[in-house]
């Protein structure tokens, strides 16, 4: 029956046969729109899906360019690999470093690789080879700009080029262009370092990672979309400028296997006979050559750049030697590196001042997973040793901020119970605002004379505005003295150092839990015992250019180093200084000093350091810093903030027309730290403001003065996520309706043709 | 009939949806009414009181738009269940009347509808759950991607945001949000 209305319907007639092409108009119209809806919804398919996978590659100062992005989707599995040697050799007061960066490119294209890695702060970059093959390239150092220019003319002639950079004093970029395909390129760069000492125990310290910074939003982020933000633009510069030049891309400890192996000999010639030799973060093997001389390496083979490598060594006898004297001759002039270690005097005649001591610690994402807890049992530790007469506060911070106090509280048993407790229940979270930590650190609004104020400040340093933060210290030091406490796997080493400095305090270095109590108490040593002050320097013969200009206050156990340019080695230099309130004078003959190796490239390292902290307390202007800097680098040959080495291999490799791929390559995340704190995507805002109110002492306040001078007015971690707020409501009665009216047809049409049929 | 078998499947799967939607709309007002209730309640008692016996959330502030004549019972929490009966107070910023940004969210088709007709001058009036009452002025609006909304909760003035998704006559769920930006008017409160 069906078959037959069909043949019947199929018929045609003159009538129906215009309301049936109508009605076919009509339903193709509904199929459309249905086709349409369908439409709709795939091409939304895909925001949805971004709305639910968190962007996993986002970065504190995150800002990507298209083209970096392609390259992400790439992955990195078949990029640029990279493989690390570092060839230390310690003879007596300096190290000579030379690292060996393997770059090796196992794509099909050609390949810049670029890798941002760190150095000692107090380093002299002073060479860069590039090896291809069995052929050298050495560089030269140009001013910054220059070098640049050079690079990439190199790159686009298809030779291959090497460029060092400086980004800070402890974070360079080397970029190698043209790698060709299955090549190895080997790029290696030395400096020189001055030996550490502290008492009787000498160091080095060689980072291998670059932590990844906080780099605060720029102001002009939160303004854009307001209505009266009239000149936005203009209204404040970025705090990092540089954001993407010190942010590689880290990977996910917990998705990928460590990458960029390292090895790490160090021949240690220490110039006196050697007792106890410790690596503090990694597994060593050491054979002893001779009385003065071990050679060191790593015991496991090669370790993933994730930690600092730390290396302390003593001499055999009870006591170290308290004065080096070391020369070098460059040139027609002399250069000079003394060490003296002040006696430690004890103070019989009066007792020591009692002190106000304010502990600063940083509870922000990056101090997650152990360095929260190193952080936590040096203050705990620091809180014991107050003595009942001494006043003190605790002040945490992350991207907000909570003074314990409202001022400093005398530390009787009461307030330290409170004190470790509040300490105690602190969880690692959120941004790094440290300069209103510090400004809150450093209002000094008691001023009592009779108290010694000190703030201890416990941070690993991940920031990426370092100047911001020592232009603070410059403006609001007063009377405070800052001692730096690093804590964990890979600190800021050059933030710990400048800060300390211009604190007129000292720094120490706190790497895992083992070491709480000893660097502790080494500190308290320090805090405790009266500094020797008023030092300056004289030499009886020789005209000199001395660095330090201005000798800074030595802390108990902490040798004052010296740097000098002598027209003539002869004569002596007497030093003089006093020891809490007693003179205190030594005078060392120049004719003694051992000979030593590029003395001349650590005095010029300090004196460009010194050009940098006069630029930052604006004794000097930028401009006649800057030129003093240029100056000095390019003397001397170093990398600087203003001065780059650029190595070009003069034949060209790579043939004309094929194309060039960038590979940033990527870092390993410092030890210890915990990811996603860093960079995990949080869906809402970690704490609220009341949740803290509800949890907190009651004596703790938020001092919201402090906080109003913050510089940031918007942080990228602490943005607040907005929930979904479409229904599909309208959606569905559409839809509903179209499938009524599209029923109803159907009908319509089936009854039109019954009528049809039955006719 | 078989012939009419698939335009009665068609009818009744369409007043489903219909009726869906439908659905959805008609919540969102008798809620509001419910709503109504239990926040005069609540601040007349001045205990949290649940607008209806299985609701897993309460009412903790009125905003309301005198000019537009708009106003709406804002709940706690910003869950879709919660969101079907009335704007949401997001988790983790503070309170209207607190320093910070305080946000609330709704539905662009129900609740928050009304956010395009509010322009900036216009002032909001937000009574807490506690009975206090506070005044915003809108001072902007703007629209963002719902995870980079640029707001900081934690700031120092006293402000509040009205969240609902971009583009309002849009028919599927996007990525980007309308944001009403406030700010309080005469002096931050020393209530704290």
């Amino acid at each position: 029956m069906t078959t037959c209305d069909e043949i019947e319907a199929d018929k045609p007639s003159e009538q129906p046969g215009l309301i049936r092409l109508v009605l076919f108009f009509v339903m193709q119209g509904v199929a459309v729109i249905l086709v349409g809806f369908a439409a709709l919804f795939l091409s939304f398919e895909p925001v949805w899906s971004a709305e639910h996978l968190p962007a996993n590659y986002l970065k504190p100062g995150d800002a990507r360019s298209g083209s970096l992005l392609i390259k992400n989707e790439e992955g990195y599995a078949d990029a640029s690999r990279l493989g690390i040697d570092v060839d230390l050799t310690v003879s007596g007061p300096t190290v000579r470093a030379r690292v060996t960066q393997i770059f090796r490119n196992p794509t099909t294209d050609w390949v810049e690789a670029i890798y941002v890695y760190p150095l000692p702060s107090g380093g002299a970059v002073d060479t860069l080879k590039m090896v291809i093959g069995d052929r050298v390239v050495v560089g030269d150092i140009k001013e910054r700009q220059q070098a640049k220019i050079i690079y990439e003319q190199a790159k686009q002639n298809g030779q291959k080029a090497a460029l060092t950079e400086q980004e800070r004093p402890n974070i360079f970029t080397n970029s190698v262009a043209n790698i060709g395909p299955g090549e190895t390129v080997l790029v290696q760069i030395e400096y020189q370092e001055p030996v550490a000492q502290s008492g009787n125990e000498f160091s080095l310290r060689v980072p291998m990672v670059v932590a990844p910074r906080y780099n605060p939003a720029p102001v002009v982020q939160s303004v854009d979309f307001r209505a009266d933000g009239g000149g936005w633009g203009s209204a404040k510069s970025d705090p990092v400028p540089d954001r993407n030049r010190i942010s590689p891309d880290v990977l996910d400890p917990a998705t990928n296997a460590p990458v960029n192996p390292t090895r790490i000999t160090v021949r240690l010639q220490a110039g006196f006979p050697l007792g106890e030799i410790k690596s503090h973060h990694h597994a060593i093997k050491t054979e002893k050559a001779d009385a003065n001389t071990s050679n060191i390496r790593l015991a496991e083979g090669p370790v993933p750049a994730d930690r600092d490598f730390e290396l302390t060594w003593k001499p055999v006898a009870e006591k170290a030697p308290s004065v080096g004297l070391f020369r070098e001759r460059v040139g027609d002039s002399d250069y000079l590196l003394a060490f003296v270690t002040p006696p430690s005097v004890e103070q019989a005649q009066q007792k020591p001042l009692p002190r106000e001591v304010i502990f600063v610690i940083d509870n922000s994402g990056s101090m997650g997973g152990v360095s929260i807890i190193q952080a936590k049992a040096s203050l705990i530790y620091a809180l014991g040793r107050l003595q009942p007469n001494d006043r003190f506060n605790v002040i945490r911070f992350d991207h907000t901020m909570d003074v314990l106090f409202p001022s400093a509280v005398p530390a009787d048993g009461e307030h330290i119970g409170r004190a470790t407790s509040f300490v105690g229940g602190l969880q690692a979270n959120g941004g790094t605002e440290m300069v209103p930590a510090m400004r809150a650190a450093l209002s000094d609004n008691a001023g009592d004379a009779n108290y010694v104020r000190q703030v201890i400040f416990l941070t690993d340093g991940a920031i990426g505005n370092e100047q911001q933060l020592f232009e603070t210290i410059n403006a609001l030091r007063g009377r405070s003295r800052i001692f730096m406490v690093g804590i964990g796997s890979a600190p800021n080493t050059y933030l710990m150092t400048r800060a300390a400095e211009l604190g007129r305090g000292t720094f120490t270095y706190i790497g895992s839990v083992e070491q709480v109590e000893e660097r502790m108490r080494g500190l308290f040593a320090k805090l405790e015992n009266p500094a020797v002050t008023n030092l300056t320097a004289k030499f009886s013969h020789a005209a000199t250019d001395i660095t330090p200009v201005a000798i800074p206050d030595v802390y108990r156990d902490e040798p004052l180093v010296l740097a000098a340019k002598l027209d003539k080695l002869a004569g002596s230099v007497e030093i003089k200084g006093r020891i809490g309130d007693r003179p205190w004078v030594v005078t060392l003959p120049l004719a003694n000093a051992a000979e030593g190796k590029g003395l001349s490239k650590l005095w010029a390292r300090r004196k460009i350091a010194d050009a940098e902290v006069a630029r930052t307390t604006r004794q000097a202007s930028p401009d006649d810093a800057d030129r003093t800097i240029l100056a000095l680098a390019l003397e001397h040959q170093l990398v600087t903030r203003l001065t780059s080495l650029v190595a070009v291999d003069k034949t060209p490799s790579r043939p004309e027309g094929e194309p060039l791929k960038v590979a940033e390559l990527p870092i390993n995340l410092p030890a210890g730290w915990d990811f996603e704190k860093v960079f995990g995507e949080r869906p809402r805002a970690p704490v609220t403001p009341t949740e803290r109110r509800a949890n907190a002492d009651e004596a703790r306040v938020q001092i919201a003065a402090l906080k109003r001078v913050q510089p940031v007015a918007t942080q990228a971690p602490s943005t607040v996520t907005l929930p979904r707020t479409a229904t599909d409501a309208e959606l569905k009665m559409i839809a509903g309706v179209i499938l009524l009216t599209f029923s109803l047809i159907l009908l319509v049409f089936n009854r039109h043709r019954r009528q049809m049929s039955l006719r | 009939m078989p012939r009419f078998i698939l335009p009665l499947l068609l009818a009744l799967a369409g007043l489903i949806l219909f009726g869906q939607g439908a659905y959805i709309h008609a919540k969102a007002l008798v809620a509001q009414v419910l709503l109504e209730r239990a926040f005069e309640q609540t601040i007349a008692t001045g205990r949290e009181t649940k607008p209806w016996s299985w609701a897993d959330t309460w009412p903790v502030a009125r905003i309301e738009v005198k000019r537009i004549d708009a106003r709406a019972i804002v709940l706690a929490g910003s869950s879709g269940q919660a969101l079907a009966f009335g704007p949401g107070h997001v988790e983790g910023t503070p309170d209207a009347g607190e320093r910070g940004v305080a946000v609330y969210s709704a539905h662009r088709d129900t609740h928050f509808a009304f956010l395009k007709n509010v322009v900036v001058g216009d002032e909001i009036n937000v009574m807490r759950s506690d009975g206090k009452q506070f005044h915003y002025r809108v001072d902007a609006t703007s629209v963002v991607r719902f995870d980079a909304s640029g707001i900081d909760p934690l700031t120092d003035e006293y402000q509040l945001v009205l969240s609902t998704c971009w583009p309002f006559d849009a028919l599927a769920q996007g990525p980007e949000r309308y944001l009403v930006h406030a700010t309080m008017l005469g002096d931050a409160p020393s209530s704290r």
